[in-house]
């Protein structure tokens, strides 16, 4: 049984770009990333598991379960962390966790005041006050602290600093060890690199693409900006690069391809400055898997 | 349970706020009445001196200020049964639709609670609030009436001069709870809620002023709990007492259809 399952699952609302037959599966045990640009379709399709939209066609499984008709009862098992978090301001955070613990059979607050001590929450403080990434920290611990078999999360990582975003890696990786089967849905492909088995790439309300994490680690990717104090020849062509934007003094370019190859290249040319980095999805998406698209329909 | 303790909990503090200035409002002007009551005379020929309408618009008219009902049902019960409802609007058209404009419902959805037991939690904690709210009210109304000290209060007339304005309250509640259902904001529900409770007690002035208009006195629910009435019937009209149930029951009824298959987050 598939711990989470799309079929031809479509919402189309209004103005706003809904999601178009999108369908995959999520094995149990596994953490899939689910990944695309802003406005893509996550938080539709996330949103539309545990039933807060209805679809407009297809239909979802959570454990075996339909979304829609078994709503209720899949939600003991679900712990979902919507990627903006809005709770009643006029609770504290500890009241907040003994409401959230009250839905739950036995009393799941003691294991949120665990969570909230290793991720280093005050509790007595009342929520309303909390910086972002702290009340990101309530959403995530009320996430996990009746300790679902499902975690669907949305953007869980955005606002959290780089030592609590280590920390909240470790606690999913030993949620992944007890067997909890993990969707998450990220911009960032560095996040999902680090954590997960598979993912799944939307775009435009579309599903684009599944990947094994293994299969795109062989694909790597830099983006390389070159300046030159200087206007430059123009002429170098290098390996590998998947899209370039040229001026009179910079060459700018999305590199595909083993980064010591890369550096190989760099050494024959003349600039005086470089920087390299960790290209957004948005770049990859825009040429690479825009451009492998067009070729699967036949351009 | 958790929804219904926790809007229970949550009304607590506009519930006092507005039972103390309510009650504290009708127990001052039930704290004059024995001043009223000494120059009667005098107050009925200033009376006359009042255009018709006038009289007619506050059941003046039919009611007099010759008793301490009579007097509590055109002074004190205006406040009741006016602000009372403003107040039932503001409480039930909130509950609902503030979750979504506070975008606190992805957090209660995610529970496992279902759409239904949301809505009828919530309205059961409307219901609760507005029976304690009237029934402290009445308290203090009793208190009033021993203090304008009127030798005798018909208890069946004072048990019915209670409980029409929580008929009321719960009519305008259910109507502005089954509103907000169909809204996203919480602000429009609000405006709505009140414009409707306002324009039904104009409608009701209007109706009782002109022969003409009272046809419109059905559809006001101020007109179904009209103090002359029940004073001098002792009883609330069973067809007006039917509306407003049947009010009640279509409102939820029609916030919990519409809720089940509403998007919740967009």
């Amino acid at each position: 049984m598939n711990a989470i399952e799309l079929n031809h699952l479509t919402k189309r609302y209004g103005k706003a770009r809904g999601i178009e037959d999108v369908t995959f599966q999520v094995a149990q045990g596994e953490i899939f990333g689910f990944i695309g640009p802003n406005g893509a379709g996550k938080s539709t399709t996330i949103r539309t598991l545990l039933n807060f939209l209805y679809p407009t066609s297809g239909t979802a499984k959570i454990l075996g379960k339909d979304v829609v008709t078994e709503a209720k009862n899949l939600r003991q098992h679900i712990g979902y962390l919507p990627s903006e978090v809005h709770y009643y301001d006029d609770m504290k955070v500890s009241e907040l966790f003994r409401f959230s613990a009250g839905f739950y059979p036995g009393d799941s607050s003691k294991h949120a005041l665990e969570l909230a001590e290793r991720l280093q929450l005050d509790t007595s403080r009342k929520i309303e006050d909390l910086s972002f990434g702290n009340k990101k920290k309530v959403g995530i611990i009320q996430a996990l602290m009746h300790e679902p078999q499902i975690l669907i999360l949305d953007e869980p990582t955005a606002g959290l600093d780089p030592l609590m975003q280590s920390i909240f890696f470790e606690l999913l990786r030993e949620l992944q060890q007890k067997g909890t089967t993990i969707f998450f849905s990220s911009h960032y492909l560095s996040e999902v690199q680090k954590l997960c088995n598979r993912v799944a790439i939307i775009k435009d309300g579309r599903m684009i693409k599944i990947e094994n994490m293994e299969d795109l680690h062989a694909k790597k990717f830099k983006k390389v900006h070159l300046h030159f104090q200087n206007k430059w020849d123009q002429k170098i062509r290098l390996e590998g690069v998947l899209q370039e934007n040229v001026t009179d003094n910079s060459y700018e370019f999305i590199y595909n391809g083993h980064t010591r190859n890369l550096l190989e290249q760099l050494v024959n040319i003349q600039f005086d400055d470089v920087t390299i980095e960790e290209p957004s999805l948005e770049e990859i998406f825009m040429h690479y898997y825009e451009k492998e698209a067009g070729e699967n329909d036949g351009l | 349970m958790m929804v219904f303790k926790r809007e229970w909990k949550r009304a607590q503090k506009a519930l006092w706020i507005w039972t103390l200035a309510l009650g504290g409002m009708t127990f001052l002007i039930m704290s004059v009445y024995p001043q009223f009551a000494e120059n009667k005379e005098q107050l009925q020929e200033l009376m006359k001196l009042y255009p018709e309408a006038m009289l007619k618009a506050f059941n003046i008219d039919q009611l007099g200020f010759d008793s301490a009902l009579g007097f509590y049902a055109i002074e004190g019960y205006l406040f009741v049964t006016l602000f009372g409802s403003i107040y039932a609007a503001m409480l039930a058209g909130g509950m609902l639709v503030k979750e979504e404009s506070d975008r606190t419902i992805e957090f209660l959805l995610s529970k496992p609670i279902s759409r239904v037991q949301v809505v009828v939690q919530k309205a059961a904690a409307v219901a609760l609030v507005l029976v304690v709210f009237n029934t402290v009210l009445s308290v203090i109304n009793y208190l009033g009436f021993q203090v304008a000290g009127d030798d005798h209060i018909d208890m069946v007339t004072f048990t019915l001069i209670s409980l029409a304005p929580l008929l009321l309250h719960l009519t305008f509640a259910a109507l502005a709870f089954g509103l907000s259902a169909f809204f996203r904001k919480q602000r429009l529900v609000t405006s709505i809620s009140l414009a409707i409770v306002l324009f039904s007690y104009f409608v009701s002035i209007v109706a009782s002023i002109s022969d003409k208009l009272s046809k419109l006195k059905w559809i006001t629910p101020f007109e179904y709990v009209n103090s002359a009435y029940i004073i001098e019937q002792a009883s609330i009209k069973p067809v007006y007492l039917i509306i407003m149930i049947m009010i009640m029951v279509i409102s939820v009824t029609a916030a919990i259809m519409k809720y089940m298959k509403k998007d919740l987050v967009i």
